[in-house]
């Protein structure tokens, strides 16, 4: 089936497009929890009658092998889906405060509320999954939304413009397609959130213009994420998954391992051994490979391109490029200093920096004195290593022994920390993103009784009466007292057990 | 006013030199950097050692805020002190149960790895203070930033001097220079501090001042949390208790002279309730205030003349009719209880210079509405507000509005006192503010959520279609693993014709995969037997 053909939203509509949707969600048809459902169902129906046109796309805009499009992305993203089906009406159930004397009586409740309008902007890198993911949380918060895919992946933003309104409500949820214009024109508008998943540059843009319309914005940005290799790993499982996470999507993942940190004695093993793994996942060299994808631009291919050229590493594997068709091969440096071009940016290609470390706490130090990683990745079998360096570093999330996998792992956020971004999603926290959490008490009038001391006037009575109910019993100041007071816990306790079975003995001699 | 300063031996307002404020988040980071703050105890330790600096030093900040604020030692124990110290126990008995690593909740696919996530400290953290609650609304974001194992830098109000100067007094003496750093200055420094990465910032303050917050945040990428205000309408309904009612609005009104986030900023009436309404107010306003607020020592002044001049022009150009109070001595900085009814949705007491601002200030506009309906319209033209007061022991009525509006918080016949309640969050919604705080909330604000999984070499006995080269029989077991069932496709939105309905069978997948796992966990537990 043909591939629609691109066609940038017109600008002087964008602000149309925001004013209708405000209009379809005040008019609440998305708090039925059963519209959500139906809608998300759509959404799953919507990827999956369409899977091979969305692989088309994605093969045509990043040279992605069909079957890679199938393990990176459909599957997880119709999971999401299936997930936010399944548990949206457990997720929006107004939720019960935990029990407290003082407030009981006014059974106060947190209300699960949509926060309204809510934009998603989306990279090129993984356009499935980024899309429809946050889309399905917004539906599940009872959102209406506006998706921007990118226009570095033509073919498939034109297709989701084509089937979103065959699916879903379109007065709630709309694509928006184009560029620069279109997405300043977006960000003009005053949005109850902001998703943005892209580079920390267009972040700050986002950000200062959010600013102006005091829209919330989760930012899911990228950086450097390191992998620590330890002597002690598995070294063939290491190898491969750490070539496989490298090499997805040609290395425009933005969880990918960046760069290696490994001891300098183990370093030759290592290199051998992802070697090996590549002539294994490519045997005939990737160029010719039906498994492996191309760069989304000349402009990225030219960045890689200069980027290899000034390195001052040695090229262990690989170094191919050809500007025809946007592909840089596999490619393994070594020697790579902390202030080699390799090290200077985000790579987001199929390049891998291996530096030589002493030991890990020199990789730890490496890994601190740099933006904290969106992942951060630790191949050991020693468990005082694995702490050692989770306790060590700060990242947005870190696999041991693995790659990649926790984008899409069931029940845990997705976020990065500091200049990796802020907020998190997928599951239960792409709901939680975009609901706001609304506190509701409900004050009967005796309660007065006891609160009447807040009116005026105030007098030494009224304030005794305040300080009793809102002023708790402290715990002493030099604080040994947690000690102590389990200690009276368990003495009161071993009497009440004495007293009990003191009782119990009076009571059987009793019936004797 | 200077005798009562040297009477309580109060220290003089010193803005930070701008050169020392790259020092002073140096020192926090290292602070940070040594790992003291991931001791739960060490972070016990320092939220008690906040609430023995306001406990031993009361009297001075009650000599300080009176100064400050005119307002009275009573009225700050009610409102700062006495909810300022249970939130400090709430962070203190709850932090060793928040902070402890969470499993995820159980998944077939996912549950070999062992998914967890830990809840770490952001680092180094800013907060950012108003002026009207000094005590409350800086204790309990920094005693949450301490609870989650950050470091902070304190900004306090340049326009309470006296406070924030015993503010920078006290804080070194309680807590470490490099876990709690306090920096007066006012816009120069506050710039300055701008300037610099933080973990994360909490701004509580105006629209105004959020937006040059908020984009001096992205130049640096910190995420921000910010507690604003808006016009929190206080909606009268049928079968109102109104002497009750009356006498929470007035309350929350003119507590603090009505700077109060989330004081009612205006009431709905319903044209039949107006006269009854307006009865009573001038009933408990006598009760509140028997000789006049003016001589009350219940009732605190405005902060500043220029925010006494800015009130007293509004009440000027009000059109509607002044029901009681109205007078103004902008010298002594006083604005008497005042109600104002007949004001329509653009008069000067509902929107200033054509932009919509909340009163703060002692002054309580009366609209007036046929309905519900057109009660709901008036809050929906304008601004999610930071908190909603429905008064009305009709349940429909308080279900409607609850329904049809959206704010950061829903009262029902009461104000204010959602901010001090346990276990729910504080925050606003829109142009009121994002993310929330108090209690677990304020652990979570400055917490990041770290997934941490552990993947097994064994595991890729199940997951190796995920290396290339990959092949038709690869991803079809990849889809057996990952590919979900759904139920039949819904009925409203149009289906392709083309497309087949397909129907998968819901649980082949998942007990196929469940019967892997279990087979490949079995076979790795004896070959580790073996070996």
């Amino acid at each position: 089936m043909a591939v629609p053909d691109y066609v940038p939203t017109p600008v002087d509509d964008i602000p149309t497009i925001r004013a209708e949707l405000g209009a379809a969600f005040r008019a609440g048809t998305t708090k039925p929890i059963a519209n959500r459902r139906e809608q998300l169902l759509a959404l799953a129906y919507l990827l999956k009658d369409n899977i091979d046109r969305f692989k088309e796309a994605l093969a045509s805009d990043l040279g992605r092998p069909a079957l890679e499009t199938d393990v990176l992305e459909v599957g997880g993203t119709l999971h999401e889906i299936k997930d936010a089906y399944d548990s949206v009406a457990r997720w929006a159930r107004p939720q019960r405060a935990p029990f407290a004397l003082n407030y009981a009586a006014m059974r106060p409740t947190i209300r699960k509320e949509p926060k309204g309008v809510v934009l998603i902007i989306v990279p090129f890198n993984y356009p499935l999954l980024l899309t429809l993911e946050p889309l399905a949380g917004a539906i599940a918060a009872g959102c209406a939304a506006v998706v921007k895919p990118s226009e570095l992946t033509p073919a498939f933003s034109a297709l989701l413009a084509d089937l979103v309104p065959q699916y879903l409500d379109p007065a709630l949820y709309r694509v928006v397609n184009g560029a620069v214009p279109e997405t300043t024109k977006l960000l003009e508008q005053p949005w109850d959130h902001i998703l943005f998943t892209g580079s920390a540059r267009v972040a700050r843009i986002v950000l200062a213009a959010a600013a102006r319309t005091l829209s919330p914005v989760t930012t899911e940005l990228g950086g450097k994420s390191p992998v620590i290799v330890d002597a002690s790993c598995d070294l063939r499982t290491t190898a491969r998954r750490l070539v496989w996470g490298k090499t997805a999507n040609a290395g425009q993942t933005c969880v990918a391992p960046d760069y290696v940190l490994v001891p300098r004695a183990f370093q030759d093993k290592l290199v051998q051994a992802c070697i090996d793994v590549l002539k294994e996942f490519y045997p005939d060299g990737a160029a010719e490979s039906d498994s492996y994808s191309r760069i989304v631009s000349p402009g990225h291919h030219a960045r890689l391109s200069a980027l290899l050229e000034k390195s001052g590493g040695t090229t262990a594997y690989g170094g191919g490029k050809r500007a025809e068709d946007k592909f840089i091969e596999p490619t393994i440096v070594t020697g790579v200093g902390l202030d080699d071009s390799l090290m200077s940016e985000e790579l987001f290609g199929p390049v891998l920096p291996i530096i030589a470390v002493e030991d890990i706490n020199e990789a730890i130090q490496i890994v601190n004195a740099r933006d904290h990683p969106l992942a951060l990745y630790v191949f050991t079998q020693d468990s005082r290593v694995k702490k050692q360096v989770l306790d060590g570093t700060q990242s947005g999330g870190a696999v041991v022994n693995d790659c990649l996998l926790q984008v899409t792992a069931d029940g845990l956020p997705f976020g990065g920390i500091g200049p990796s971004g802020s907020g998190s999603h997928t599951g239960k926290y792409s709901f939680d993103m975009f609901t706001h959490t609304r506190s509701t008490l409900d004050n009967p009038s005796w309660l007065d009784l006891v609160m009447g001391g807040r009116f005026p006037p105030f007098t030494d009575k009224s304030t005794r009466m305040m300080r009793a109910l809102l002023v708790p019993s402290l715990p002493a100041r030099k604080s040994k007292s947690a000690a102590n007071r389990w200690g009276s816990y368990w003495v009161m306790l071993s009497l009440a057990c004495a007293a009990a079975a003191y009782g119990a003995k009076l009571i059987a001699e009793r019936k004797q | 006013m200077s005798t009562t300063a040297t009477e309580h031996k109060l220290p003089t307002f010193a803005p930070m030199p701008l050169e020392d404020i790259a020092k002073v988040r140096e020192e926090l980071q290292r602070g940070f950097a040594s790992g003291k703050t991931r001791s739960v105890a060490w972070r016990r330790a320092q939220i008690l050692a906040l609430v023995y600096l306001i406990k031993d030093n009361i009297d001075r900040f009650n000599a300080a805020l009176a100064l400050d604020l005119g307002r009275s030692p009573l009225e700050t124990h009610i409102a700062e002190v006495g909810p300022t110290l249970d939130e400090l126990r709430v962070l203190y008995d709850g932090v060793a149960k928040w902070a402890k690593t969470e499993s995820a909740p159980f998944s077939t696919a996912w549950f070999p790895m062992k998914p967890q996530i830990r809840k770490e400290p952001k680092g180094v953290v800013l907060v950012i203070t108003p002026f009207n609650y000094v005590i409350t609304l800086s204790m309990c974001p920094i005693a949450g930033a301490l609870a989650a194992g950050c470091t902070v830098a304190f900004k306090p109000s340049e326009q309470t001097p006296h406070a924030s100067a015993l503010f920078a007094e006290l804080m070194p003496k309680y807590v470490d220079t490099d876990v709690v750093r306090v920096v007066n200055g006012a816009i120069p420094e506050t710039t300055k501090l701008l300037e610099y990465q933080w973990d994360h910032i909490m701004y509580t303050g105006s629209g105004r001042v959020a937006r040059i917050v908020l984009t001096a945040a992205a130049k640096t990428l910190s995420p921000v949390t910010t507690e604003l205000g808006g016009k929190s309408p206080a909606i009268f309904g049928p079968r109102c208790n109104l002497k009750t009612s009356v006498r929470r609005v007035l309350w929350a009104k003119f507590a603090n002279s009505g700077q109060t986030c989330i004081a009612p900023d205006y009431a709905i009436v319903p044209k039949s309730l107006e006269l009854d309404f307006i009865d009573e107010i001038r009933r408990v306003l006598p009760e509140f205030y028997p000789d006049g607020a003016e001589r009350s020592s219940s009732f605190s002044r405005i902060v500043s003349f220029r925010g006494t001049a800015r009130l007293h022009a509004l009440l000027q150009n009000t059109k509607g009719e002044t029901v009681c109070g109205g007078r103004v001595d902008v010298e002594a900085r006083f604005v008497e209880p005042t109600v104002v009814r007949g004001v329509g949705g653009d008069d000067s007491l509902m929107s200033e210079y054509a932009v919509i601002l909340e009163l703060f200030g002692p002054i309580l506009p009366i609209v007036t509405v046929d309905d519900v309906d057109e009660a709901i319209a008036f809050v929906k033209a304008r601004d999610h507000p930071l908190a909603l007061y429905v008064f009305s022991e009709d349940k429909e009525f308080q279900q409607k509005i609850i329904e049809s509006t959206q704010s950061g918080g829903v009262l029902v016949n009461d104000t204010m006192v959602h901010f001090a309640a346990y276990g729910v969050p504080f925050g606003g919604i829109g142009p009121s503010g994002s993310g929330q705080y108090k209690g677990k909330y304020s652990f979570d604000m400055f917490t990041h959520l770290r997934t941490v999984l552990v993947s097994a070499s064994w595991l890729d006995i199940i997951l190796s279609g995920r290396y290339p080269p990959f092949s038709a029989a690869k991803a079809r077991k990849m889809d057996m693993l990952t590919l979900p069932s759904f139920p039949s496709r819904p009925k409203v939105p149009p289906v392709p014709s083309e497309v087949p309905q397909s129907s998968t069978s819901r649980w082949g997948a998942g007990v196929v995969v469940a019967l892997v796992v279990s087979m490949t966990a079995l076979l790795t537990r004896s070959s580790h037997r073996r070996s």
